[in-house]
């Protein structure tokens, strides 16, 4: 089942450094393998994803978002 | 004349045995005082307040080098008291201080230069757990995203791992995170270079299950914990984490556990009220972050789940271990932070507890938390039981055993690993009183687990009084001396009464518990003397106990089942003797 989450990227410093996606609220999903134009992306971005609940990762900082698509709103 | 006499070679035998003693390397121990006289004071009149030292107090200083001209440090024999005293005195105003001259003891401080900058180490004291152990014999896997081989693990043994991502037997690591981990647990140490583990004589297993981007399934992790089980791991780190309650997970964590393994997972970093998965399981030990001062590391998962906290680092100040960079594959030395670097300190420890012989899952847990330093204010829960502390940990892990190395720094501090002793020694009964030495020991030991008090001088010297004497000086002689002055210094309190004779049956008044008793009303009242009496008690249970079984001969009781009994109901009551004069003191002897 997709979602669509809105929010920023991050780079959280765990390990060599992972990609993460904060909504407004503050909630923060791990990207999985995010492609790297989503990784450059400096402002709001509307990812769909699958959240992977078989997956633990070494940075620990919230549900893991496999990335299906992306677009970026501004 | 004759009391007057023993009462004289009492005196001197004491006085020899003290005179004898080398074991004052306790912490905070000293048997002399420093005094640095200020430069102002003419040389003339030091030497008068010392000379007036030494008539009033019997004690004479000297310089404590032909270097200490200059600064003036005079050092002279002296006790607690007599540096109250002297703190008081007149002699105050002449010196820039009076003050304890302590002995100091080496630490265990490896000779890795980067150790300096682990805060880390330093504030879960592992210097003091190393003088116990440092994890030989023990396997940690490390469930992660592999290990590498860098230069500073060269040293460190590694055990068959597996890749189970890649499905292949080298587990090497292509992210940099598990072999920073696996350093934390037992870097190379003391090999001169680079940084310092935790339990570097213990093995790792390296079981990659992370891919090089830092994620992994389920399915690989429990099937990794399966792995370790069945390879002979005794501890799993895991730092990782996310995901859902999974039966699969549920089970190899179940399997692990009822097969001793104790297993350890960081509790995750997204600041939140509950550990992750798996650290959330009932049987893993989850571990929150710390920083440098010893506070919750923002990121850190608390509250819920959470058993123990360990350094961690924030962006004050990392982690830094050997690893690899990813993009070359190089060995580098790097600083990370996360519950990830928090975990493997609580797994290097676990080995440390584990090797030091606790052996159960659920022991080793408890004696983490019981030993861990408590925070006082913690309602959230950021720290679990506290923060780790590895060398409460491994004492308490020690405490009711009897380790070769704690008997063998006894005997060392007591003079028994002197030639002298084994080559004079060799003259007398010396399997029967290296049985008494050691019943002693056995005793105090006992005795110890029940009321923590440390070994002191008075109760080392006390043991060996009661139990066996000086003995070695029983086999020595001198032209033209009487030889029954060495026979008495060399008999313990229970043959005073037929040393002198030189007979070999026990005088009972002596071989008794009167001795004991009477000792220990008249020094129950001193902090210091009274251990001498415990000390002396428990040796002559000793010496009792060894002579009821070895030979059961007393004056007047012609009878050796009589004898026997006799000296075996002695020998308890001074034992019982011993553990109500212990009874309630907790503080140090």
């Amino acid at each position: 089942m997709s979602i669509n989450v809105t929010g920023k990227l991050e780079k959280k410093g765990f390990g060599l450094g992972t990609w993460a996606l904060v909504t407004p609220g503050g909630e923060t999903y791990e990207l999985k393998d995010p492609p790297s134009e989503l990784c450059q992306a400096q402002g709001t971005v509307k990812v769909e994803g699958q959240i992977r609940d078989d997956v633990m990762t070494l940075a620990m900082i919230g549900p893991v978002l496999e990335v299906k698509s992306f677009q970026l709103i501004d | 004349m004759k009391k007057f006499l023993l009462l004289c070679l009492f005196v001197l035998g004491l006085g020899f045995a003290l005179f004898n003693f080398k074991g004052l390397a306790d912490q905070g121990e000293f048997n002399s005082i420093v005094l640095d006289f200020l430069e102002d004071v003419p040389t003339t009149e030091i030497s008068e307040q010392l000379k007036a030292l030494e008539d009033k107090y019997g004690t004479t200083a000297s310089l404590n080098s032909i270097y200490s001209v200059e600064d003036r440090v005079y050092v002279l024999e002296g006790d607690k008291e007599l540096l109250k005293v002297l703190a008081k005195s007149p002699l105050r105003q002449n010196t820039e201080y009076i003050e304890p001259n302590y002995i100091y003891q080496a630490l265990e401080i490896p000779n890795d230069p980067r150790y300096t900058e682990q805060w880390n180490l330093r504030s879960v004291n592992v210097e003091l757990a190393w003088e116990e152990t440092k994890g030989a014999g023990i396997t940690v896997a490390v469930i992660d995203t592999g290990v590498s081989r860098v230069p500073d693990l060269k040293q460190t043994e590694f055990v068959k791992g597996y890749d189970f991502v890649n499905d292949k037997s080298d587990a090497s690591d292509d992210n940099g995170h598990g072999t920073h981990v696996a350093g934390t647990i037992a870097q190379s140490t003391n090999n001169g270079y680079g940084v310092a583990g935790i339990a570097y004589e213990a093995k790792i297993m390296p079981l990659k299950v992370l891919s090089g981007s830092g994620g992994g399934t389920i399915s690989d992790i429990a099937d990794a914990i399966r792995f370790a089980a069945d390879n002979g791991a005794d501890v799993i780190n895991m730092s990782l984490g996310g995901g859902g309650e999974s039966k699969l997970m549920g089970e190899a964590i179940d399997y692990a556990y009822e097969k001793g393994v104790v297993i350890i997972a960081a509790a995750g970093n997204s600041n939140q009220n509950s550990a992750s998965y798996p650290a959330r399981y009932p049987r893993v030990i989850s571990v929150s972050a710390v920083d440098s001062a010893g506070n919750k590391a923002p990121y850190s998962n608390y509250g819920a789940g959470v058993d123990i906290s360990a350094p961690g680092g924030s962006e004050g100040g990392k982690i830094l271990q050997n690893t690899i960079d990813p993009a070359t594959g190089q060995s580098v030395f790097a600083e990370f932070q996360g519950t990830s670097m928090a975990a493997p300190h609580v797994a290097g420890v676990a080995a440390l507890v584990k090797a030091a012989g606790i052996t159960e899952p659920e022991q080793i847990l408890k004696v983490l938390k019981e030993s861990s330093r408590k925070v006082q204010e913690d309602p959230l829960n950021y720290y679990g039981a506290g923060h780790l502390d590895a060398a409460s940990a491994v004492k308490l892990a020690l405490k009711g055993q009897i380790t070769f190395k704690d008997f063998f720094r006894w005997l060392r501090d007591n003079g028994y690993l002197s030639p002298r002793f084994w080559i004079d020694g060799g003259a007398v009964m010396l399997p029967a009183k290296l049985l008494m030495v050691l019943g002693s020991y056995l005793l105090a030991f006992l005795l110890r687990n029940y009321f923590p008090f440390s070994w002191s001088w008075s109760l080392n010297n006390g043991l060996i009084w009661g139990s066996s004497g000086l003995f070695f000086l029983q086999g020595l002689y001198i032209f033209d001396l009487p030889q029954w002055p060495f026979r008495l210094l060399g008999s313990s309190v229970a043959e005073l009464g037929n040393a002198v004779q030189g007979y070999t049956a026990l005088n009972p008044l002596f071989a008794s518990v009167l001795i004991p008793f009477l000792l220990i009303i008249l020094l129950s009242g001193h902090s210091t003397w009274k251990w001498f009496a415990v000390g002396t008690t428990v040796g002559v249970a000793a010496c009792l106990l060894v002579n009821a079984v070895i030979s059961p001969e007393v004056w007047g009781l012609g009878n050796v089942a009589i004898a026997r009994s006799f000296l075996f109901t002695n020998a308890l009551l001074c034992f019982g003797l011993a553990y109500l004069a212990s009874k309630g003191e907790n503080k140090l002897a």
